[in-house]
């Protein structure tokens, strides 16, 4: 499989660099939109690499008539008066219709590839709804009430049927390499996009619509994996949490908040038959990530996290009594729903919207100071010893950074 | 052919208003007020380049940390609205200004008073708008401030209220001096300057004035909507009231995209002055150059939407708007094969004005390229938003208007200080652009095919896009160094730059006749024209012998100046010994020339005033006070006579 993508990307490397005139000596692409791994990818690139030939031909027949025009009548001493011409009509009229006619040959397949690509969803289509939040993805699959953030898993070979809403400002959900993109533009007005992944791996996706300051720090994964892979994974996602919490009930869940939203319900309704943590969580092996896939951002100067080891039975405990129940929802314990759903926290790769690894000192380091971590965040700061950056939501809790490893500790658990 | 008449200047005492600082404040010569224009526009410009190589350093490696994340939102959208607003529109607004009243024959603009609020008012707007990083408090929201982002709820602090109410002051200052030019152009113009006899340049500010009167209206009213939300608490965006944020993107580019237009044009108007006079051979096509300048403003008003492929139109909309996008490519490739008829057998000078001039042909033609790329919405969803379209438009704005605007402030700069600027300076000012820029900016259109979105204050290690984001950095580097090596050259041969007589260039239209700087009252006598290109017809008959609206042949002068007599031909070697100021006064002449007025300043304040209230804590006395200033600097203005009394 591996080898296989290899060679692909390396078919791909090798086209961007042919198409993009032979520039892209860097090795390694991840994010390029060519050779895509989806139907509506291939549309998009068929046109565009038609675009590139034709705008590629043009390039060199004007800039070469330029060069030529530049060398060849340059003013020399002794030259006598250039003959006069003022214009040429059958000249003008050529170079007025061999573009109409290039455009043309543009407009032709670029109309049909609009309705192709446009049209509904095949009817059995995956549906998953995509909600942008300053600065996260929410995603649900209704047909399985399962809520997740940030990482997207999809079946290969299944059409998927994306509608795109938005929580509060405009954000736009782009996957270079599966295809793109299309904006979330109203709350209650979805907008549509659907593809086929051809092909099993992980991808990189972008919030590409400037959303406030920290429209850079919005990012996911998508993991495209085989039928029966999904399907583990979605099993697992419906249990409940891996932790065994056996105080909080469905009850409390259900009437957790006035006004519980959709997402709450749909996980108190889905509660009492959950079978418990499955033995194959579906997700994608950590160990066997993409180097493009494991974040990079540096850790903030100035935040330290004193506390190794963290207990996460204690964590389950600090948790529940915890603000965070206000905004995140894990199954059977809290029923927020302003944060990412962490029911299976644990299985993600990555936190703070594609910003961190997910590993125990990055999640301690961002429950102790979020609004350091990430720029304009609206989780505040949980630490004692926390610095209150300024402008951030003032600080919510005072816990010291063993009860916070504790919290970190008892949420990677949540596999 | 300045004048042969040298006379004594007027003695007597003079006005406070005629030299000195105040003769600037309250100048209404349309010289003045765009040497002004010019001298502003390119303060800004060097603002916004400092925003541009901050960014660079930001982006320069993965996870930058030389600024915040609100700090580059900040500079980003900040150096966009400065290099619009700021830089390119007002430094083609110094070309409407300085030329457009010489190139038709004519004193002044149609409303000289007016034209100094215009330019009062573009002063007090930039300031405003950058005032707001004193207060740590720059807008934010792109220059493009889409709804809901732009409104309270999203956008809570003064940053969004500066760019608000600073974009409407600058609005108002574009729109008065599009009606201004429109009314010069088609009432002022001198006998026998008839439409198809006018320079291609006066051509092209004629068209980029409707372009303004008829986009301006939609962007003021959709930023007069933003402050009635943010300030009054209307709901024109609120979401939560049922706003449908898509109104603001339709407003905004109906506007925003005739406003590329409007970048754009006058750019090519002054190449299309620069191309001919530098190959000696008049410019091919002249009559479709003009029709195309009208078809591309007249499409220009139909593609808004080839914004918004990615915001969910549905396919018949995608489809128009994408097929009308492809249309505009049509004349716009004319005009690039016209420039290259133009230079085709000529005997072309490669004088730094004449290399801007072909930088813009060859670097345009790639920003057009590209920009025919995203009129396929389906590729197009791939591109937008992404580094692919901030190499598209650096291409057509940088690669594109400043390209122009640069060869348009060598090729002018000896009619308005009347000194040359230095050649070696300028063509090392434009090798380091033209590499510098093709190093900043070509690299991006990598980047952008490889995924990287656009305006994101850090981009992850292992992304592929390192290699792109060193080279344009560097780039920029080089660009800061072009830049430098201009500013040194601009303010060398501003103070001791060789003379440059009346027609350094052997240039072919009118402003050409005149001594350089002109008089105030440009035209002694206001000429006759019976060409398309007077000046060749006096001095180089051969190179007009065949164009049409040009007496071929004809030995005639058409030009009378300073009262010369008509067939002398002053060669620029003769008019170096005339020093400056040799000519006679208007008043010796008899012409009667407008008063200056410190009102249209004193108008501006009041609205400064007015604004500033309302920007600080919406304090109603102090808006009052700042309109009844406003008032009442309108009404003295109206009681100040036009001309002096005799």
């Amino acid at each position: 499989m591996t080898g296989h993508h290899r060679a692909r990307r390396l078919y791909h490397a090798a086209l961007t660099t042919v198409f993009a005139l032979g520039l892209a000596a860097c090795s390694d692409v991840p994010n390029t939109i060519f050779g895509a791994h989806s139907e509506f990818g291939h549309a998009e690139d068929r046109l565009t690499y038609l675009l590139l030939t034709l705008g590629g031909l043009v390039f060199v027949l004007v800039e070469g008539l330029l060069l030529f025009v530049v060398l060849k009548f340059r003013a020399r001493p002794g030259n006598p008066t250039p003959k006069q011409t003022h214009g040429n009509t059958t000249l003008e009229v050529t170079w007025t219709l061999i573009p109409a006619l290039i455009l043309a040959f543009i407009a032709v397949p670029t109309v049909r590839t609009i309705f192709q690509t446009q049209e509904k969803a095949p009817a059995d289509a995956l549906q998953v709804e995509v909600i942008g939040h300053q600065w996260w993805w929410e995603f649900r699959y209704p047909q399985y009430k399962v809520t997740t953030a940030n990482e997207l898993y999809l079946p290969v070979g299944r059409t998927v049927s994306f509608t795109l809403q938005t929580n509060d400002v405009i954000h736009s959900f782009w996957i270079p390499q599966l295809g793109g993109k299309r904006d979330l533009v109203h709350r209650n007005k979805p907008n549509y996009l659907w593809f086929t992944p051809e092909s099993s791996f992980v991808w990189n996706g972008f919030c590409a619509e400037y959303c406030g300051t920290s429209h850079s720090n919005m990012r996911f994964r998508v993991f495209t994996v085989p039928q029966q892979e999904f399907e583990a994974y979605i099993a697992h996602q419906q249990s409940g949490p891996a932790f065994p919490v056996a105080q909080a009930t469905p009850a409390d869940t259900a009437k957790g908040k006035g006004a519980a939203p959709v997402a709450a319900q749909q996980v108190a309704q889905t509660t009492p038959a959950a079978p418990g943590p499955s033995e194959n969580t579906g997700t994608w092996p950590h160990d066997k990530l993409p180097a493009w896939s494991v974040p990079n951002t540096p850790l903030p100067a100035g935040l330290t996290m004193t506390a190794e080891e963290g207990d996460a039975a204690r964590g389950a405990q600090l948790f529940k009594a915890s603000p965070c129940i206000a905004c995140h929802t894990i199954q059977g314990v809290s029923p927020g729903t302003i944060g990412p759903n962490l029911t299976h926290v644990g299985s993600r790769t990555t936190i703070g919207g594609g910003l961190y690894p997910n590993d125990l000192k990055h999640l301690a380091m961002w429950i102790k100071d979020a609004p350091m971590m990430k720029p304009g965040v609206i989780m505040p700061a949980m630490g004692k010893d926390a610095p209150q950056v300024p402008g951030a939501p003032p600080k919510m809790g005072q816990y010291t950074d063993q009860q916070i490893a504790d919290i970190a500790a008892y949420l990677s658990s949540l596999k | 052919m300045a004048t042969t008449v040298a006379a004594p200047r007027a003695a007597g005492p003079k006005h406070k208003y005629e030299s000195g600082i105040w003769s600037w404040l309250a100048t209404t010569d349309h010289k003045r007020i765009g040497q002004l224009y010019l001298y502003t526009a390119l303060a800004w410009f060097l603002v916004g380049g400092i925003e541009a190589f901050i960014i660079r350093l930001q982006l320069y490696g993965p996870n930058g940390r030389i600024v915040s994340a609100e700090t580059y939102n900040q500079l980003f959208t900040m150096h966009g609205t400065t290099m619009i607003f700021m830089a390119i529109m007002p430094l083609s607004a110094a070309f409407f200004n300085f030329l457009v009243p010489l190139q038709i024959g004519a004193r002044d603009v149609a409303f000289p008073r007016l034209n100094a609020f215009s330019y009062w008012v573009f002063l007090a707007g930039s300031i405003f708008m950058n005032v707001s990083w004193l207060f740590h408090a720059a807008p934010d929201g792109g220059w493009f401030a889409y709804a809901p982002l732009n409104t309270r709820v999203y956008s809570p602090g003064l940053n969004m209220d500066f760019w608000v109410i600073g974009l409407q002051i600058l609005g108002l200052s574009s729109l008065a001096a599009g009606f201004n030019f429109i009314t010069t152009i088609i009432n002022m113009r001198a006998p026998g300057m008839h439409f198809m006899r006018m320079p291609v340049f006066t051509w092209a500010t004629f068209v980029t004035q409707f372009l303004i009167v008829l986009s301006f209206p939609f962007i003021t009213v959709a930023v007069t909507f933003l402050l009635f939300d943010r300030f009054f608490g209307t709901n024109f965006y609120e979401i939560a009231a049922g706003a449908d944020p898509l109104l603001w993107q339709h407003l905004f580019w109906l506007f925003g995209h005739p406003e590329v237009y409007i970048l754009i044009l006058p750019a090519f108007g002054l190449v299309s002055e620069v191309l001919p006079t530098f190959s000696r051979k008049p410019l091919f096509g002249y009559p479709v150059m003009v029709y195309s300048l009208i078809l591309i403003a007249f499409l220009g008003f139909g593609v808004w939407a080839h914004h918004m492929f990615a915001v969910g139109m549905g396919p018949i909309a995608d489809s128009i708007f994408g097929i009308t996008t492809m249309l505009i490519a049509i004349p716009t490739g004319v005009k690039i094969f016209n420039w290259l008829g133009t230079m085709w057998g000529g005997s072309l000078r490669f004088t730094t004005p004449m290399l801007f001039a072909i930088g813009l042909v060859s670097l345009f033609t790639i920003g057009g390229i590209s920009g025919v790329m995203h009129s396929s919405p389906p590729s197009d969803l791939q591109q937008t938003d992404s580094y692919f379209v901030v190499a598209h438009f650096h291409y057509v704005l940088f690669g594109g208007s400043m390209m122009g605007l640069f060869a348009g402030i060598y090729y002018y700069f000896p009619k308005i200080t009347g000194r040359l600027m230095s050649e070696t300076l300028g063509k090392w000012h434009f090798w380091l652009t033209f590499i510098g820029m093709n190093l900043t900016f070509f690299p991006m259109h990598f980047a952008g095919l490889d995924g990287m979105p656009r305006r994101i204050w850090q981009y992850d290690a292992n992304q592929g896009w390192d290699v792109d984001n060193h080279i344009s950095t560097i780039g920029a580097a080089i660009l800061v160094v072009a830049t430098l090596i201009f500013v040194i050259n601009l303010v060398r041969s501003r103070r001791s730059g060789a003379r440059a007589g009346n027609d350094p260039w052997g240039a072919p239209t009118i402003e050409w006749s005149i001594p350089s700087p002109p008089p105030a009252y440009n035209y002694a006598t206001i000429p006759t024209v019976r060409s398309r290109y007077p000046m060749w017809d006096m001095k180089a008959p051969e190179l007009t012998a065949s164009v049409p609206h040009s007496p071929a042949g004809e030995k005639e002068v058409t030009v009378k100046v300073g009262g010369a007599t008509a067939g002398h031909i002053e060669t620029p070697a003769d008019t170096q010994l005339n020093a400056e100021n040799a000519h006679p006064s208007a008043h010796e002449l008899g012409i009667v020339m407008p008063t200056p007025t410190i009102k249209p300043l004193l108008a501006t304040l009041g609205l400064c005033v007015s604004f500033f209230g309302l920007i600080w804590h919406r304090h109603v006395p102090i808006i009052i006070l700042g309109g009844v200033i406003f008032v009442a600097a309108l009404y003295a203005w109206l009681l100040t006579p036009l001309e002096p009394e005799h």
